[in-house]
C-alpha cells in the first residue's frame, strides 16, 4: 500500500501539557463543601417555596367556648333577659368562655321569622371570637344549671361524644329514611344537636369552629330557605339540609337530648333532671303559670345555688 | 516486513531533513510550516482517493491479504478522522451525540408523555379535562351529519391536546337519563360527572369543564404555563373589576368576617377553589375550573338544592349556572373561594354571541392575540355551530402550522404566485 506520507509521529509536538478539566483538579474536601453548599441552597429555597403554602388560619381556642343566645326585642332589658344574661355570664366567667348575647332585631332577616336570628348570631359569635374552638348556642329560654360541665368535655370530649352519639338513628323520627353515619370518630364531628318529640330542636346546638362551621351557617341562612316558610322557620330548614345534603350529615352527631337540651316539660321531650347542664323552657308562653318567666324563676334558686356552692 | 522499514526509514530520513534544515535557516525566523496546505499537506493527502489498481489480477490477490481497513474505507476515514480529532474535540462531540440523543430520545419516543404526566414531574396528572358530548342526545334530538361532525372534531381536538400535555380527559355522556326523567334534574349532571372525575382519578388536583362545542386554539399552550404557574397574576377575586352582573361586592353584613367582607377573601391563592370567566350576561360554565377540596365538595353538594329550585326553576334560564350566580350572591362562603379569569383566557367568544354592543376586546376571539380557547356558546340558537367550529378548526391549523409549511405557503407559494399569475397548494 502506497501512502502519500507515511504514517508518523507528529513532529511538533504541544508546547504545553493539554489542560485537564477543571473538575479534576477541586480537590475532595472543595467538592464536598460545595456539595454542601449547593444542598444547603437547595434545601433554603424549598423551605421558602414550601413556606408559600400555609393552610388554613390556626384556631387557638382561647376562648375555648362562646355561649350564644339571642333575645326576642320584647324582652329587651326586662328582669327575664338579664336573669338570663346573668346566668351566661356567671356561667362563662367560671370557665373563662365568651359570651355572645344578641338583640334578633340586629339582624336584617328581610322578613324571616325572628328565631332565623340564632343561626346569623351564631355566625356573628364566630367573627367576634375567630379564636373560640367551638360556639354553644343556648335558646333564650334556657338556663344553665350545672357550673362545673365544660362544653369541650362534657360534650365535646372525644371519648365523651362517641359514648353519647346516637349511631345510624333516624334524622326525624320515625318516618325518615336518613340516618345518621354509622361509623362517626368524635374528630369528625362539627354539629352537636338533639331531637326532641318533633324532630331536631335547635334550642341547644353545639358547633366546632372553622370552615366547615361558616359553610354550614351560611347554607342554612340561606334567603331560598328564609322565603319558603318552612312550618317552624329554621329548624325545619336545618332538618332539609341535614337531610338532603351529605356534606352536613357527614358531620353531625344527635346526642341523647338531656346532654344539652333538657325540657322543663316533659310534653315536649326528655325531662330535665338534677345534674343536667341545663334546662329548657320548651315552647313556653308569653303569660300564665306556664310562662317562660314563671319557668325561669323555678330554676332561679336552683342554679344560683349550685353556682355559689361551686366558687 | 519491508513496508515497517521503509517507514521507519522514512521518519528518519524526515527528522534529520528538518533537522538540517533547522540548523541552516535563521534561528528567529522559520519559514516552514507557515502556510495553511504546508501544514495540512499531509492530512489533505491521505484523506484523497489512493490509487489501486482494482482491474489488475496481480494486484487483486494482494488485496486479498490486506486489512479490514482497507476494505472498509468509511470505517477507516472515520477512525483516522478520529485519531486526528484532538480530546477536547472529541468531548464535545460526544456530548453532542449524547445530548442530540437524548432529545430524540425523549420526543420520539413517549418518554416526554410520560415525563408531562407524572405529578411530581410535569404534574399533568394534576388536570383532568371533562368534555360534555352528546348534549340532550338520545332523548331531546336526533343526531345529523353535523352534530357528528361537531362532536368528532371537539372530541379530537382535546384528544390531541391530554396526548400533548398528559393530561386525562373524561369524555362524559350528557344525554337525558331516564334517571332524572321524573325529577328535577335535567342538566345537573355536571355536578354528578365533576364528582365521579374526582374519584375516578385520585391524582387529580384541577378539574377543567368543557362544553361540546369548544375548540382549543392554540394547543402548544400548557395548562401550567398558560395559567397555574402564575395563578396570582391572572385571576382576579374582585368582581367589581367585571361585574356584568352588576352585584355587590364585597357582601354588606354586620355579622361577617373580615374574609367574608374582604373583595378578594383571604388573598391567598392556595384558597380559589373555582374559577370561572363572565361573559355579558354573567357567569359562564362552559369552560372553568374546579380544585379538588372540601370547598368543592360542599359547593357541589349544594349547588343542587330542591327548595332553592322550587322556588327559582323557572327564572334560572340556564339551570346550574344561574343557580351557581344565585349561591355567589347570597352566600359569603362561596364568594371567598371564588376567583374568576379573563375570559378570553379560557373562554372567548366568536362574534356571533354576546354581540349585542359589537366587538368587545373582553370576550371575543382574537387572533392576533392567540386566544386559547374558543367558546361557541349559543351557536345551538339559530347559529350554524358547524360553520363555525370548522371556520375555527382551520384557523387553529393555519395559525400553529410549522416552519416548514410557513416556508412554503408564506414563501414559495407567494413567490410562485407573484412570478407565474398561479395559485399553489404545496
Amino acid at each position: 500500500m502506497h501512502y502519500a506520507y507515511p504514517p508518523r509521529k507528529d513532529s511538533h509536538p504541544a508546547p504545553f501539557r493539554p489542560r485537564r478539566s477543571r473538575l479534576l483538579l477541586l480537590r475532595r474536601s472543595q467538592l464536598k463543601t460545595i456539595i454542601l453548599f449547593g444542598l444547603a441552597v437547595l434545601g433554603f429555597i424549598w423551605l421558602l417555596s414550601s413556606s408559600k403554602h400555609k393552610g388554613p388560619r390556626v384556631i387557638t381556642g382561647r376562648p375555648p367556648v362562646v355561649v350564644v343566645t339571642v333575645f326576642d326585642d320584647k324582652y329587651d332589658n326586662t328582669a327575664y333577659s338579664q336573669h338570663i344574661k346573668d346566668n351566661r355570664i356567671q356561667y362563662a366567667e367560671k370557665h373563662g368562655y365568651g359570651t355572645f348575647i344578641a338583640k334578633a332585631s340586629d339582624y336584617e332577616l328581610s322578613g324571616a321569622p325572628s328565631s332565623w336570628s340564632k343561626v346569623v348570631a351564631m355566625r356573628h359569635a364566630i367573627t367576634k371570637f375567630p379564636d373560640c374552638k367551638y360556639v354553644w348556642y343556648i335558646d333564650q329560654h334556657a338556663l344553665i344549671m350545672s357550673p362545673s360541665s365544660r362544653v369541650e368535655e362534657h360534650v365535646m370530649g372525644a371519648q365523651r361524644l362517641e359514648e353519647m352519639m346516637l349511631r345510624d338513628h333516624s334524622i326525624v323520627p320515625p318516618e325518615s329514611i336518613i340516618k345518621t353515619f354509622a361509623h362517626l370518630k368524635a374528630h369528625d364531628v362539627d354539629l352537636v344537636l338533639t331531637q326532641d318529640k318533633d324532630g331536631l330542636a335547635t334550642t341547644s346546638v353545639v358547633v366546632r369552629n372553622g370552615e366547615w362551621a361558616k359553610f354550614f351557617l351560611d347554607t342554612w341562612f340561606d334567603p331560598m330557605y328564609r322565603s319558603y316558610n318552612f312550618q317552624k322557620a329554621e329548624t325545619h330548614a336545618l332538618e332539609h339540609i341535614v337531610q338532603w345534603h351529605p356534606t352536613i350529615l357527614s358531620k353531625l352527631a344527635i346526642v341523647p337530648q338531656r346532654a344539652i337540651n333538657a325540657y322543663s316539660s316533659v310534653e315536649h321531650g326528655a325531662q330535665y333532671k338534677e345534674g343536667d347542664v341545663a334546662v329548657v323552657f320548651a315552647q313556653c308562653s308569653g303569660t300564665g303559670t306556664k310562662s317562660c318567666a314563671n319557668e325561669a324563676e323555678r330554676y332561679s334558686q336552683q342554679w344560683r345555688a349550685s353556682f355559689g356552692a361551686s366558687h | 516486513m519491508t513496508f515497517s522499514g521503509s517507514n521507519a526509514g522514512a521518519v528518519t530520513w524526515e527528522s534529520a531533513r528538518m533537522k538540517s534544515q533547522g540548523v541552516a535557516s535563521y534561528p528567529s525566523f522559520s519559514t516552514h510550516n507557515q502556510g495553511f496546505f504546508t501544514r495540512n499537506m499531509r492530512r489533505i493527502s491521505s484523506s484523497l482517493s489512493s490509487f489501486s489498481a482494482r482491474d489488475d489480477a496481480g494486484y487483486a490477490k494482494k488485496d486479498d491479504l490486506k486489512p479490514a481497513q482497507c476494505r472498509t474505507p468509511l470505517l477507516g476515514r472515520i477512525r483516522t478522522l478520529m485519531a486526528r480529532t484532538s480530546r477536547k474535540w472529541k468531548i464535545r462531540a460526544l456530548i453532542t451525540i449524547i445530548l442530540l440523543a437524548c432529545y430524540i430520545l425523549f420526543y420520539v419516543t413517549p418518554l416526554h408523555y410520560y415525563w408531562r404526566r407524572t405529578s411530581w414531574l410535569g404534574g399533568g396528572q394534576r388536570f383532568v379535562i371533562i368534555l360534555a358530548a352528546n348534549v340532550g342526545g338520545g332523548v331531546m334530538e336526533w343526531k345529523g351529519a353535523r352534530e357528528w361532525a361537531i362532536e368528532r372534531d371537539s372530541v379530537r381536538n382535546k384528544r390531541k391536546y391530554v396526548a400533548r400535555w398528559g393530561y386525562e380527559l373524561e369524555i362524559v355522556d350528557m344525554s337525558t337519563k331516564k334517571r332524572y326523567a321524573h325529577e328535577w334534574r335535567e342538566s345537573w349532571e355536571k355536578v354528578d360527572s365533576i364528582r365521579n372525575s374526582f374519584k375516578k382519578y385520585p391524582k387529580a388536583e384541577w378539574i377543567w369543564w368543557l362544553d361540546l362545542n369548544t375548540f382549543i386554539m392554540e394547543p402548544s399552550y400548557s395548562l401550567q404555563s398558560h395559567i397555574f404557574n402564575n395563578l396570582q397574576k391572572h385571576i382576579y377575586r374582585d368582581i367589581n373589576e367585571f361585574n356584568p352582573l352588576n352585584l355587590t361586592h364585597p357582601l354588606q353584613a354586620n355579622y361577617l368576617d373580615p374574609e367574608a367582607l374582604s373583595p378578594v377573601g383571604d388573598g391567598n391563592v392556595d384558597s380559589v377553589n373555582l374559577m370561572l370567566s363572565q361573559d355579558c350576561a354573567g357567569f359562564n360554565l362552559g369552560s372553568f375550573f374546579v380544585r379538588r377540596s372540601e370547598w368543592t365538595d360542599q359547593l357541589l353538594d349544594i349547588w343542587w338544592d330542591p327548595v332553592s329550585y322550587e322556588q327559582k326553576h323557572m327564572q334560572w334560564e340556564h339551570k346550574e349556572q344561574s343557580a351557581l350566580q344565585q349561591l355567589y350572591t347570597t352566600q359569603p362562603w362561596i364568594r371567598s373561594h371564588t376567583a374568576f379569569l379573563p375570559q378570553r383566557m379560557i373562554n372567548s367568544f366568536p362574534t356571533g354571541a354576546c354581540n349585542a354592543n359589537g366587538n368587545d376586546t373582553r370576550i371575543h376571539y382574537d387572533q392576533n392575540d392567540r386566544d386559547f380557547l374558543v367558546n361557541m356558546a349559543g351557536c345551538e340558537f339559530g347559529r350554524d355551530c358547524w360553520g363555525e367550529m370548522y371556520n375555527f378548526r382551520e384557523l387553529s391549523y393555519y395559525l400553529n402550522r410549522n416552519p416548514w409549511e410557513r416556508f412554503k405557503e408564506d414563501l414559495v407559494a407567494v413567490i410562485w404566485y407573484k412570478l407565474t399569475g398561479q395559485k399553489v397548494r404545496l
